[in-house]
């Protein structure tokens, strides 16, 4: 078996016949999720260490959601003994028999029983502990995620981790009852792999020499009529846009009538009435009047700061984006560059195969002359992966946990923008403020008159909490510490999927606060 | 008192959480919300919930369901665990691969959770009849099938009987792919049933044979020629087992050697097993979202301690968290609760074959192997062979040659416990 690093020749790389084994038993146990992130991702995760504080029922939900899909390690800090109020919402904790030990240590033994492969470790330190005498150990971690942490503590955290970068991003996450809430602390998320819905374009308003030449010497007048409908529709559409533009001063259709009128040629060169590849032709005609040129979100990135004053430092994602910008710049389709990605079209596999090797051929070379741009080594799989991707690259800039309650002006926006978001955030910020002041010892009690109080000094001074502010602020007062199951596996879902996007840099985390409502039973951004 | 005293296993404090929400209302709760010992009696002690499915949906329900206080769970799944389980179906251990799901999950929560019952059966919800599912109050669906949610589905609105309260059992339904998901609360015969939605459903991808034969693009294409027309064509009568590797592997040889012929490249292993089984990407988060939401309904339902989701949630995971939560119409069309027939224009010159083939392809009817009559006649029916055999000479007729402009055809299949009724119209 050849060396597959090797570069092949197409000859080779098809001529191969079946040659992989059945997969092992890792790839088997992983399968349903290799689908959605590759060997790529799955690496990504086997290499995080995850820090999560506190071992209640919603960080053990959040857990068990990472723990399964093959984190590398979790660390649980708590210095906390299991209670029997514990016991009784907590999953990984074995009901009666695990009150009075070590909340940290019961979860990590449950938890770990769910895959051998990820290394799990108590601490039972306080997290006040850790900021006073070891902070430098949180550098350790690939992301650290918080649950209903005391305002103080959690405050001190986020300062931590934000403004040193060698830190990692914080995920703070907040629930009573119903109501719950998190928060991803990230200074900038960079994706390249953001598995979009959207095909790149196939410039068939653009086409490439090989393209544009290949469709307009086709004979197909002296086609016989069987090859003359498994034609792929891109020749077709190529060729009679050539046609058209040579007779109307080199401009593609542009008024409907015109848009009409090329749908008719399109007809009119079928040799019979069920030519299925024509009728494709005809419903993908657009594609000849909508000019491909460079995504406005991707626009927007080649005017970042971090890509203007590049540096040999920076890091790959803007070196990449940088030599995009120039590609579009120079190259003379002044596009991104050319997909290698064919879609599935109404032809033979003779022309159909030959379409693919003018797409992949073409898209090699301009990949080659991206390349040139390039003033750091890159990896081809790196590189190949960000072209692919060219138009649906993300760049996420966050901002520092308490942010927006440090901002009123800003709150007082979102009245208007996100009232039902803003008065779930606004009830946990008022409890977590109540909480603060609230001494130790005695029950949590909190009125919705103290609550709305607290709520409302966040506010610029006569502004009106939102209408649905007084539903939010009830819910509060009822289950001030209520951790309900329902709400904590619902947390454990979202905050995980959250993290393993964070994790693998693939997919689209959040932006902002996710708020949540399981009353009505809804989800929003703030 | 009652949730006081009942069973030897609940220990102070135990319900501390829960009880937050049922000591108290809420703003929006329902004023006839009996907040106390009452409600937690009837949670803790009378209420009866069945579980179908006991996967990666059904395993996260089992668990969310025994923390919140249902103390009487059944169970139903004819699966048995596969090692690809492990990654989301979390009370399930390399050890288990090869055992009921059913069972070996009820045997987890009992035993992690003190003073659950939870009764699990290994087989089909077939199986069982209209006075088994009457005994529940609530049911919640985690299932991968389409066919066994319109089955259950179905069953729960023909149960309904409009003098007897106790006959309509709430159904929750939820369902996932990938980062994407559903959950649903449907009243039957009151709301949007799962049949009104079926519209809703991603058409499944299908490869004309014609393709396939002849001119294959994609190595799904060559794929598709080795499971479909090779194996039977070597193999002969011998059943295709898509969990047998050996089998697999067979598939994977003769579509890559097709693919080589044809210079197509990217058959391999993963690919050939996932277009065979046709395989749905599955991931613990988004079972973990989609089953919690479905349990937080029946929690709500079962208390009345808020309202509850009116009554659909979709989620889509893949950019940011993004949640869309709607009504769902009911349809008065629907075969299933709209009691009305549905209006279906066709040619005069469809055969009775073209019409089974809309049937099967129409996105709000999708019946696989439907039969077809009036009230006076068969037209066509899929069984038993001897009926089949003597309607088959009308599929080649036309339909207006058998139905009047007006006339009623009533569609059933097996595998649906209801029948459609077609009001034919010719254009």
């Amino acid at each position: 078996m050849a060396n597959l690093h090797d570069s092949r020749d197409i000859e080779t790389s098809t001529t191969a016949v079946a040659t992989e084994a059945a997969p092992d038993s890792k790839t088997r146990r992983y399968d349903r999720q290799l689908r959605l992130w590759a060997a790529s991702g799955q690496n990504a995760l086997e290499s995080s260490r995850i820090l999560v504080i506190s071992g209640s029922a919603t960080s053990t939900s959040i857990l068990k959601n990472l723990v399964l899909p093959g984190i590398g390690h979790f660390t649980i800090l708590d210095p906390q003994k299991v209670t029997p109020e514990d016991a009784g919402n907590n999953f990984f904790l074995e009901g009666p028999s695990s009150i009075g030990k070590s909340r940290a240590e019961e979860a990590v033994r449950l938890l770990g029983e769910l895959n051998d492969d990820v290394e799990g470790k108590a601490d039972v330190r306080s997290l006040e502990d850790v900021l006073v005498n070891d902070r430098e150990w949180l550098s350790e971690f690939t992301i650290v995620i918080a649950h209903n942490l005391a305002a103080g503590p959690l405050d001190q955290l986020a300062t931590l981790l934000w403004e040193d970068l060698s830190y990692p991003p914080l995920v703070v996450v907040r629930s009573a009852g119903f109501l719950a809430e998190f928060y991803i602390q990230y200074h900038e998320h960079t994706v390249i792999e953001s598995h979009p819905e959207t095909a790149q374009s196939l410039q068939i308003d653009k086409p490439f020499p090989a393209l544009l030449k290949y469709s307009t010497t086709l004979d197909f007048a002296n086609m016989d009529v069987t090859d003359h409908s498994h034609v792929p529709y891109v020749i077709i559409l190529v060729r009679l846009l050539d046609e058209w533009k040579k007779s109307h001063n080199g401009s593609p259709p542009s008024t409907y009538d015109e848009k009409k009128e090329f749908k008719q040629t399109i007809r009119d060169m079928r040799k019979k009435d069920d030519e299925e590849n024509f009728e494709e032709a005809e419903a993908q005609a657009y594609r000849t009047w909508t000019t491909t040129s460079v995504p406005s979100e991707i626009r927007e990135l080649f005017k970042d700061p971090q890509v203007l004053s590049l540096t040999p430092t920076s890091p790959p994602f803007f070196h990449l984006v940088h030599a995009l910008k120039r590609f579009t710049e120079e190259h003379a389709s002044h596009t991104l560059p050319l997909t290698s990605t064919l879609p599935d079209m109404k032809a033979n596999t003779e022309s159909y195969i030959h379409l693919q090797k003018l797409y992949k051929t073409r898209a090699e070379e301009e990949k080659a002359i991206f390349k040139s741009f390039l003033q750091v080594p890159i990896s081809d799989d790196t590189i190949d992966s960000f072209v692919k991707n060219s138009h649906a690259l993300k760049l996420l800039r966050g901002k520092k946990w308490g942010a927006l309650d440090a901002d009123p002006a800003a709150l007082a926006a979102a009245i208007d923008t996100a009232p039902k978001q803003l008065a779930i955030h606004l009830a946990l910020s008022a409890l977590s403020s109540f909480t603060a002041k609230h001494q130790l010892g005695s029950p949590l009690a909190p009125t919705e008159e103290a609550l709305t109080s607290e709520a409302q000094a966040l506010l610029p001074p006569g502004t009106e909490l939102p209408e649905e502010f007084g539903d939010a602020v009830g819910e509060i007062v009822r289950a001030p510490t209520a951790d309900l199951p329902n709400t904590a596996a619902l947390l454990g879902g979202v905050v995980a999927q959250e993290v393993i996007k964070m994790i693998t840099k693939q997919y689209i985390p959040i932006n902002g606060s996710c708020v949540i409502d399981l009353i009505e039973t809804w989800t929003g951004i703030l | 008192m009652a949730s006081q005293s009942n069973g030897a296993s609940d220990w102070p404090g135990r319900y501390y959480h829960i009880d937050q929400v049922l000591n108290t209302p809420g703003p929006r709760t329902d004023p006839e919300f009996l907040a106390g010992d009452g409600v937690k009696d009837f949670l803790r002690n009378k209420a009866k919930i069945l579980v179908i499915g006991a996967g990666g949906l059904g395993c996260e329900i089992l668990a969310n369901l025994a923390l919140t206080g249902f103390k009487d769970i059944h169970v139903i799944d004819m699966d048995t665990i596969d090692i690809s389980n492990l990654n989301r179906q979390f009370l399930f251990r390399q050890k288990d691969v090869g055992k009921p799901k059913a069972t070996v999950a009820a045997e987890f929560i009992m035993q992690r959770v003190p003073g659950v019952k939870v009764t699990p059966y290994f087989g089909k919800i077939q199986d069982k009849d209209d006075d088994y599912y009457m005994q529940f109050n609530l049911v919640i669906c985690g299932l991968d099938s389409v066919e066994a949610r319109r089955w259950m589905n179905a069953t729960l609105v023909n149960l309904v009987d409009p003098e007897n309260p106790e006959s309509l059992k709430p159904m929750i339904d939820g369902g996932t792919e990938g980062f994407k998901g559903q959950a649903r609360v449907i009243l039957p015969t009151v709301t949007s049933c799962y049949e009104c939605s079926l519209d809703m459903l991603n058409k499944p991808t299908a490869f004309p044979i014609c393709t396939i034969a002849n001119t294959p693009r994609l190595p799904e294409h060559c794929i598709e020629w080795a499971s479909v027309l090779e194996w039977p064509r070597v193999q002969g009568d011998k059943k295709m087992d898509t969990d047998d590797p050996e089998h697999i592997g067979w598939l994977y040889k003769v579509a890559a050697a097709r693919a080589s012929e044809f210079n197509i490249e990217g058959v391999t292993w993963s690919l050939t097993q996932g277009v065979v089984k046709n395989i749905i990407p599955a991931i613990a988060s988004t079972n973990a979202i989609i089953a919690a939401a479905c349990c937080n309904e029946a929690f709500k339902i079962a208390t009345s301690s808020a309202a509850y989701l009116n009554n659909y949630f979709m989620l889509i995971g893949t950019d940011g968290v993004y949640s869309y939560t709607f009504e769902h119409e009911k349809r008065d069309d629907c075969p299933v609760c709209g009691g009305e027939s549905l209006d279906m224009v066709i040619s005069p010159n469809m055969t009775v074959e073209q019409l089974i083939e809309t049937l099967v392809e129409k996105q709000d009817i999708q019946i696989k192997k439907p039969s077809l009559s009036t009230s006076t006649k068969q037209i066509y029916l899929q069984a038993p062979p001897q009926l089949e055999e003597s309607t088959r000479p009308n599929l080649e007729k036309k339909v207006s040659e058998l139905v009047p402009s007006g006339g009623e055809v009533t569609v059933t299949a097996s595998t649906l416990p209801f029948s459609l009724s077609l009001s034919i119209k010719y254009s």
